[in-house]
């Protein structure tokens, strides 16, 4: 890490604009996106969609492309999350039935139900 | 102990915000900035929690996401989102007026900032409303009735728990940012002297990311 002012560059206005400019189109494109029936991959574009935003605010609004040390250290956390995400839907996908902890299945009744019969409340069925 | 410091500190002709125990401002500036992401990494994980609950839930009732997500008003959400997206530009251009030393122009670009995060908090608060008039509420507090498909409150646990933290976050952010602007208007604020503006900032940008993802997630389920 250098003390030179060199180490912390100043930004032109005019590069900004352009990044809010790219931030508000990605805006619209991803509630297009939505609009559109592309199956099981709507929540993979609008995530990815999401990430293309978040990396522009990272990378000129937080100056992460100057900044190349607390990059590591963002991208460390983003790490972090990324393995504790990706175990427990590991875990979770050898589930069958996944529950709030204030519901205990099956119930007589679940918040909202329109007839109160015991159902289950992932899946709407009748219990037998 | 800080008197005699500022004594010193005023013989030695020594920059007048250099804590004692750095060499330099570039190295002070270096030093809190690991700091700041330090904590924002701790934020990621924190809210990385409410999204990993979200994504199991999601995952396993799809349906009651999707019904659920209906009684969100897509139009109020997108207009939260540009008007979030707007106040990291001002909040940018802020600390660009502070490196530059526009002391003007980054008191203007405070205010403005300021603004546009109480008008955030303006649309969330109709959008509140509107889920509490129809008893959208989290987990037991759920009293909506004439659902379609069954657990749809879990989608309101999670809607309130992430949006509210997150609105919470607004509101802390509101608060350094007057902070800011009370150092701004005193003429605290220079070229050489920008850090707290600089930090401020890299908080207000992981509130405006973490919006980022929450939207999509919230209110474009389909």
């Amino acid at each position: 890490m250098e003390n030179t002012a060199h180490s912390h560059p100043v930004t032109s206005p005019k590069v900004y604009l352009g990044v809010l400019a790219a931030l508000l189109a990605l805006t619209a494109i991803t509630v297009t996106a939505a609009g559109i029936d592309f199956g099981a991959y709507n929540t993979v574009i609008a995530l990815i969609i999401a990430t293309m935003k978040a990396s522009l605010v990272a990378l000129f609004f937080m100056h992460l492309r100057h900044d190349k040390f607390n990059a590591v250290v963002f991208l460390g956390g983003v790490l972090f999350l990324a393995i504790f995400l990706i175990f427990t839907l590991f875990d979770i996908d050898s589930r069958v039935l996944v529950l709030p902890g204030n519901l205990k299945a099956p119930v007589q009744e679940f918040p909202g139900a329109p007839l109160n019969k015991p159902v289950r409340p992932s899946t709407g069925s009748a219990v037998s | 102990m800080s008197q005699a410091i500022t004594t010193v500190h005023a013989e030695q002709d020594h920059p007048q915000f250099l804590q004692h125990h750095f060499n330099d401002m570039g190295q002070q500036l270096d030093a809190t900035k690991i700091g700041m992401w330090l904590f924002l990494v701790t934020e990621v994980l924190l809210f990385g929690g409410l999204f990993v609950g979200y994504g199991i839930m999601h995952a396993k009732h799809p349906e009651a996401f999707l019904a659920a997500h209906h009684y969100l008003d897509r139009t109020m959400g997108t207009l939260n989102t540009v008007v979030l997206l707007t106040s990291s530009f001002t909040m940018v251009m802020g600390v660009w007026a502070a490196q530059t030393s526009r002391r003007k122009l980054l008191i203007l670009f405070l205010v403005l900032t300021l603004l546009l995060a109480g008008a955030f908090l303006v649309v969330k608060f109709f959008e509140y409303q509107h889920k509490f008039e129809l008893g959208l509420l989290p987990g037991s507090f759920y009293t909506h009735r004439g659902d379609t498909v069954p657990g749809q409150f879990m989608f309101f646990s999670f809607y309130f728990l992430m949006t509210g933290l997150h609105g919470f976050h607004v509101i802390g952010g509101m608060c350094a940012i007057t902070w800011l602007l009370i150092r701004a208007i005193r003429g605290d604020f220079s070229a050489s002297y920008y850090g707290p503006v600089d930090l401020v900032g890299l908080y207000w940008h992981l509130v405006d990311m973490i919006w980022i993802y929450l939207f999509p997630l919230m209110y474009l389920i389909s």
